[in-house]
């Protein structure tokens, strides 16, 4: 049923008619595309069968992709589920720079050209594509933000649930207090810093006839990991088209120097790691000591949960810069690992926490609460309190490991 | 002269003791203190090494309710600013990103009366909201040159131009410092490990010396505060509030439990003994069987 009270619509083309297609912002790194933007291409591709089989079956997923060499790497992106790949190649492009990428995806999203390209029955009437997708990393995070400031539409951050549907929306500005019908809606679901909590966000247009405004396109983030790339399938077909403006303008921003380090983190290569949360509040400097003696009698890694990065301990300098930052955060919006033994100490386990680390093969979990979330993650459940089993674990440890090396000399 | 900004936000103060979580997990806004964002800090912190190393001038900006004021005076604190400014309307309430960097604009553009800034710092989001999106998008407004995760930074005032080192880790992907350069006017959003370091006797003197200033100028952060609302910012109604903001929140539920996929044996650490066969296993798995 369609509801045609909308004063948007009135004049010509309608808005439907201007925004087409999921534009996709591939990301990639000395010549691999990064994970997160093939993930992104996965969920695209399923979003959009949907999409054409409900709406409109013309309306595609277009990757885009700016760099120097990147001309191979876009028949690897209609594998995994490109319609149609828009490429930039320039040697200014080599590594992204905030500045010029977003005028030229900007100026991409706009042209009409490339839309005679990819769909020439739209090029008559295409504003805009109808959403788009970044990857929420170092790089996706601030362009995601900066295209669609210069786009002047709207953004939603870290998301990890896409739901395509049409909505009854009442809302006091957007409808002025009436029921106005909107299709086509991307529902962008976040989970919140609580971890317990999943807003939806919409980018809607202002349909109230006082602030009258298109918002297009729906635009957001979507967190490395949270969804699955399709299957490669070679047979797919797709068309690659090549961006050419007639200049590229300069960036202001001059790389001098490049150099990779190594990782001071590592989740990955190691057997063990050791997790901590809220639980250590008693007397936190201490606490953290402590696991830092059971880690390093394992050899392990320490990750910490993400209410932790919000320094809610006065610390001393040393551990706080050490542990309680982003970048130890084991979770949805940190780190995904899968280590063979993942011990879980004071954590309750938010659902944000448990999707970072169920796929560890063993979990051993220390808590005082046998009703926390973490005990259905976890093998074997130590009801106690962290202050009183961590040192026993220590001692044991140490002692068998000594008796191993003993026996090994 | 070099005139730098910095953007900060009152955020709930998650420190243990004044958080207050509901039962279920979730955050107790009423119950739980606004304080001065951790993010927010580092990037004063920032702010404070332009100060003592550049000879900078300092104005804080923050869109926020009155009380906001708070968060503004403990930014002094921690950056001896010479201008605090209050960006505070009933009409910039329900703002998302795109309409909160359109009051920082107008904000910023008005700060030393007008004078332009060389440099905006702001951090890297914040601890309540998290999207990372109004510093960027702020910076996009105001058309300076963004850098983002920057690490570490200095100034060549002859030149008018800052050198920094940036952190880009990608899925996946090995970590990259990248040393870059950009001429004023640059937005930079200060990575939460960024440590201001003063290397020198002389440097060290003028840190402590502008320190006692600071805590001595915050007990009388009125005079130094400015408060504007969106008449006095020159804002367009439309572009502001809930009216200028493309998003909404449409819906907040709580995420369901994930299933157990898991049944955990139970251990009563009580009795030490208990605890030996869970000593086993750990020397099991660390020793790869």
């Amino acid at each position: 049923m369609k509801m045609s009270n909308s004063p948007l619509e009135d004049g010509n083309p309608k808005t439907d008619e201007k925004y087409r297609h999921i534009y996709v912002i591939i990301e990639h790194f000395e010549g691999q595309v990064v994970p997160v933007s093939l993930e992104m291409l996965g969920e695209a591709r399923r979003l959009m069968d949907d999409f054409n089989q409900k709406y409109d079956s013309t309306e595609k997923v277009v990757a885009v992709v700016l760099g120097s060499n990147v001309r191979t790497l876009c028949e690897e992106l209609v594998t995994f589920g490109a319609d149609c790949v828009i490429y930039a190649n320039h040697e200014e492009l080599k590594y992204p720079r905030n500045d010029i990428d977003t005028r030229l995806i900007a100026q991409i999203a706009k042209d009409t050209q490339l839309i005679k390209e990819i769909s020439p029955e739209y090029q008559n009437t295409f504003a805009r594509p109808r959403y788009m997708f970044f990857a929420a990393d170092n790089i996706g995070r601030h362009l995601s933000s900066t295209v669609l400031a210069e786009l002047e539409s709207g953004l939603a951050s870290d998301i990890n649930k896409l739901v395509i549907s049409d909505l009854d929306i009442r809302h006091e500005h957007k409808t002025k207090g009436k029921t106005v019908r909107y299709e086509k809606i991307l529902e962008m679901y976040r989970p919140d810093f609580s971890g317990f909590l999943w807003t939806t966000i919409l980018c809607l247009d202002n349909k109230n006839p006082e602030i009258l405004r298109e918002y297009h396109p729906q635009g957001c983030s979507i967190i490395p990991g949270a969804f699955k790339p399709i299957e490669r399938d070679s047979s797919r077909k797709g068309s690659v088209i090549e961006y050419s403006p007639e200049r590229y303008q300069d960036s202001k921003i001059k790389i001098l120097n490049r150099k990779v380090v190594k990782k001071t983190i590592d989740y990955d290569t190691g057997k063990v790691i050791v997790s901590f949360g809220r639980g250590i509040r008693d007397s936190p400097e201490n606490n953290i000591k402590m696991i830092e003696e059971l880690a390093q009698t394992l050899g392990a890694e320490i990750g910490i949960t993400l209410p932790l990065s919000k320094k809610p301990y006065q610390l001393s300098q040393n551990l706080d810069s050490k542990y309680m930052i982003p970048d130890r955060v084991i979770g949805t919006s940190g780190n995904k690992v899968a280590p063979r033994l993942y011990v879980a100490i004071g954590l309750s386990g938010a659902v944000q926490h448990i999707a970072g680390m169920k796929e560890s093969e063993v979990v051993i979990s220390i808590n005082t609460d046998e009703n926390s979330p973490i005990i259905d993650e976890s093998d074997i459940f130590i009801s106690g309190r962290l202050e009183e089993v961590v040192p026993v674990l220590i001692e044991q440890l140490k002692k068998e490991f000594n008796t191993i090396s003993m026996r090994s000399n | 002269m070099l005139n730098v900004a910095v953007i900060i936000k009152l955020e709930p103060d998650f420190s243990e003791g004044n958080v207050s979580y509901n039962s279920d997990g979730t955050l107790n806004r009423a119950e739980t203190k606004n304080i001065l964002g951790p993010h927010s800090a580092v990037a004063c912190n920032a702010a404070f090494y332009c100060k003592v190393r550049y000879d900078a001038h300092v104005s804080i900006g923050t869109m926020g309710p009155p009380i906001a004021e708070t968060a503004l005076k403990q930014a002094q604190i921690l950056s001896d600013a010479e201008e605090l400014n209050l960006y505070s309307d009933r009409m910039f309430a329900g703002a998302d990103t795109l309409a909160t960097a359109e009051v920082l604009k107008n904000g910023i553009e008005k700060m030393f009366g007008g004078n332009k800034i060389d440099i905006v710092f702001s951090g890297h989001r914040a601890s309540d909201g998290e999207t990372g999106q109004t510093g960027p998008q702020t910076a996009w407004k105001l058309g300076y040159t963004f850098l983002g995760n920057v690490i570490d930074f200095e100034i060549d005032l002859d030149r008018k131009v800052v050198v920094a080192k940036r952190m880009i880790s990608l899925q996946g992907m090995d970590t990259i410092i990248e040393e870059i350069e950009s001429p004023f006017p640059v937005f930079i959003t200060i990575d939460p490990s960024y440590k201001s370091n003063f290397n020198t006797v002389s440097q060290r003197l003028t840190a402590n010396s502008f320190g006692k200033e600071a805590r001595k100028h915050s007990e009388e952060s009125g005079q130094y505060l400015k408060i504007y609302d969106g008449k006095a910012l020159e804002l367009d109604p439309k572009l502001v509030g809930l009216p200028g903001s493309p998003t909404i929140v449409y819906r907040v539920e709580k995420i369901p439990r994930a299933k157990a996929n898991r049944k955990a044996e139970i251990v009563d650490p009580s009795n030490p003994n208990n605890l030996a066969p869970v000593t086993e296993k750990i020397i099991q798995i660390s020793r790869g069987k």
